[in-house]
């Protein structure tokens, strides 16, 4: 079996790696310091399995969980934690197994043995496994696996079945509904158009054309983004207010 | 102000003041006089100048008054042995007779001198019993009052210690897991520095097992958040550093609450260290200023939307609220939230001196 350990202290990483060596018949492809790494290496590596810590810097072992069951094909996920208030949270993220640190190793060969029977999440599990609030948008460029910091998102256009994720370093497309980011982002983005959401800490105010048709100035950017009249008492509101 | 000596009085039998102590008596003597300027006032024989009746009956109550404070200060170990019931009614007896006892002294020494202070002979019966009456009004108001001072004075006691003892530092259950991971992860490695941080870890749950309210050392606080950052340091390797910085001449034998510094620390790496991938530096520094001494806690601050989910302002509510129990007012805390810096600056002040 092809196994990735993710945790962020290094002699955790240490410890899990010498017990599956004890236990034998386990490939280790690599290991990775937080939560952002490890789905961009599995995206690479594609491990049957990943070991997750839940408490990391960048992205929680919870969120990373939530990115991993959307690669093709899913690495099974078996969490460690040091403290078990997670375990609920645990499990509906699609969890094999959930572990509590120090690991023994009998309870690691168990949990080894039940990811070995694992096929997969089931399409009804991961749509209700979303944490409540991404750090991260996961997209696919050219077959690889980018992710986006959501603090990163200038914003959002819906085109087609895609939105565009327009974010400090480039653009990328994902498959998901401007309707849900809207709802999973509130407080972090504002509508301005039927298919438009923006950052609410990139607005730096509106401007009037000569025809009558408002734009959003945005902070560190020449676009121009149009208001619809409908979004505009809101936004305006919003604007006055911040 | 915390540490003002009570007398042996558990919340449960205290039900009759010290009536001994300087408050109780001064309060007394404050009834006793307001009765006597209702006496006074009250429409009555106008033939005497009332300044001079004033002197005289304030003696007069004065008198009584302090008798029954005197008596009752003696008996009250004996009284609060009764039964609360019997306890009440014998100090509230006790009282009455009192008043009877020193109104018939007054009245046959009045009698005796003939200075006419009094009422004349032939009415003695009325002036006892109206004295009695007067007493037991006045007395069964100011027993209650005691009473249910004494009651909420307990109360307070009662609250402020489970209080205090919500207060004591906990450390985080994360901490113990975490550590003991990193131990079952050296043992094989590296087996001196698993052997430190097992004697690290015991004085730091010595010391917060052992966190009953007695309070510890500077030097000692000092030492357990070096201990705690040397487990950290452990765990989290290159990513955290880790500057100390004290003075020479700190009060090293200083009294201040146990684990003190130590949430503070625990915060400074869980909110500033463990959300940064590339960590960062924890700096403590210690100064005396003054007759007290200045703690500054310092660390990296995330970047919000990278920052640890807030449990903050707990610890921070709680140390808070610990020094200005300790210190009283002149203890302080405050916080300097920069935009990547975060600075936690504690000033304990001298309390020895004013003890």
């Amino acid at each position: 079996m092809k196994v990735l350990i993710v945790d962020d202290e290094p002699p955790a990483r240490a410890r899990m790696a010498s017990l599956l060596a004890d236990l034998g018949g386990v490939e280790v492809l690599g290991e990775a310091g937080d939560g952002r790494t490890a789905v961009e290496l599995s995206a690479q590596l594609a491990p049957d399995l990943v070991l997750l810590d839940i408490s990391m810097p960048l992205m929680t072992g919870l969120e990373a969980a939530h990115h991993l069951a959307t690669l093709d094909p899913a690495p099974a996920v078996i969490f460690c934690t040091a403290y078990d208030e997670h375990a609920l949270a645990a499990f509906e993220a699609n969890a094999v197994d959930y572990l509590v640190k120090p690991i023994r190793l009998e309870r690691l060969q168990a949990a080894l043995a039940r990811a070995q029977r694992y096929s997969g999440p089931t399409l009804a599990k991961l749509q209700t496994s979303a944490p409540a609030q991404r750090t991260h948008l996961c997209a696919r460029m050219r077959g690889n696996l980018v992710m986006v910091a959501v603090a990163d998102i200038d914003y959002l256009i819906a085109d087609d079945k895609y939105v565009r994720v327009h974010h400090a370093r480039g653009e990328v497309l994902i498959e998901e509904s401007l309707k849900t980011l809207e709802a999973e982002f509130e407080q972090r983005f504002v509508r301005i158009h039927r298919n438009c959401l923006v950052a609410k800490n990139r607005v730096t105010g509106l401007s009037r054309t000569s025809d009558e048709r408002i734009f959003v100035r945005l902070a560190n950017s020449d676009e121009q983004l149009e208001v619809s009249r409908r979004n505009l008492p809101a936004l305006r509101k919003f604007v006055k207010g911040g | 102000m915390s540490t003002e000596p009570k007398p042996a009085s558990t919340p449960d039998s205290s039900w009759l003041p010290d009536f001994c102590s300087l408050p109780v008596i001064v309060a007394v003597m404050i009834v006793a006089e307001l009765t006597v300027l209702v006496i006074l006032i009250a429409p009555s024989d106008e033939s005497q100048p009332l300044l001079s009746r004033l002197g005289t009956v304030t003696v007069f109550v004065q008198w009584i008054a302090m008798l029954c404070v005197v008596v009752l200060c003696k008996s009250r170990a004996w009284l609060q042995r009764l039964p609360r019931l019997h306890g009440v009614l014998v100090a509230y007896l006790l009282m009455l007779a009192i008043t009877l006892a020193g109104s018939a002294l007054a009245f046959v020494l009045d009698q005796l001198l003939n200075l006419k202070l009094t009422l004349p002979a032939q009415y003695q019966w009325r002036f006892l019993l109206r004295n009695v009456a007067l007493c037991a009004l006045i007395g069964a108001a100011l027993l209650r009052y005691f009473y249910v001072i004494e009651q909420w004075r307990a109360r307070v006691q009662a609250e402020a210690r489970t209080r205090l003892d919500a207060l004591q530092a906990r450390i985080r259950p994360h901490f113990l897991f975490n550590s003991m991971n990193t131990i079952a992860s050296l043992i094989r490695t590296e087996p001196v520095a698993a052997e430190r941080a097992v004697e690290d870890l015991s004085d730091l749950f010595r010391a917060a097992l052992g966190a009953d309210g007695k309070p510890s050392t500077l030097a000692a606080e000092l030492e357990l958040a070096q201990r705690y950052l040397a487990i950290e340091q452990l765990r989290l390797r290159e990513r955290l550093h880790v500057q100390f910085d004290l003075a020479a001449d700190l009060p090293q034998d200083r009294p201040v609450p146990a684990l003190l510094l130590q949430p503070l620390v625990e915060n400074a790496i869980h909110h500033g260290i463990q959300p940064l991938p590339g960590g960062g530096t924890v700096r403590l520094r210690a100064r005396r200023q003054g007759d007290g001494v200045a703690i500054t806690i310092a660390n990296p601050r995330p970047a919000e939307g990278a920052r640890a989910p807030s449990r903050n302002g707990m610890a921070l509510a709680n140390t808070r609220s610990r020094i200005e129990y300790h210190f009283g007012r002149h203890g302080t805390l405050d916080v300097s939230e920069g935009a990547e810096n975060y600075e936690v600056m504690l000033y304990l002040p001298d309390t020895t001196s004013q003890r």
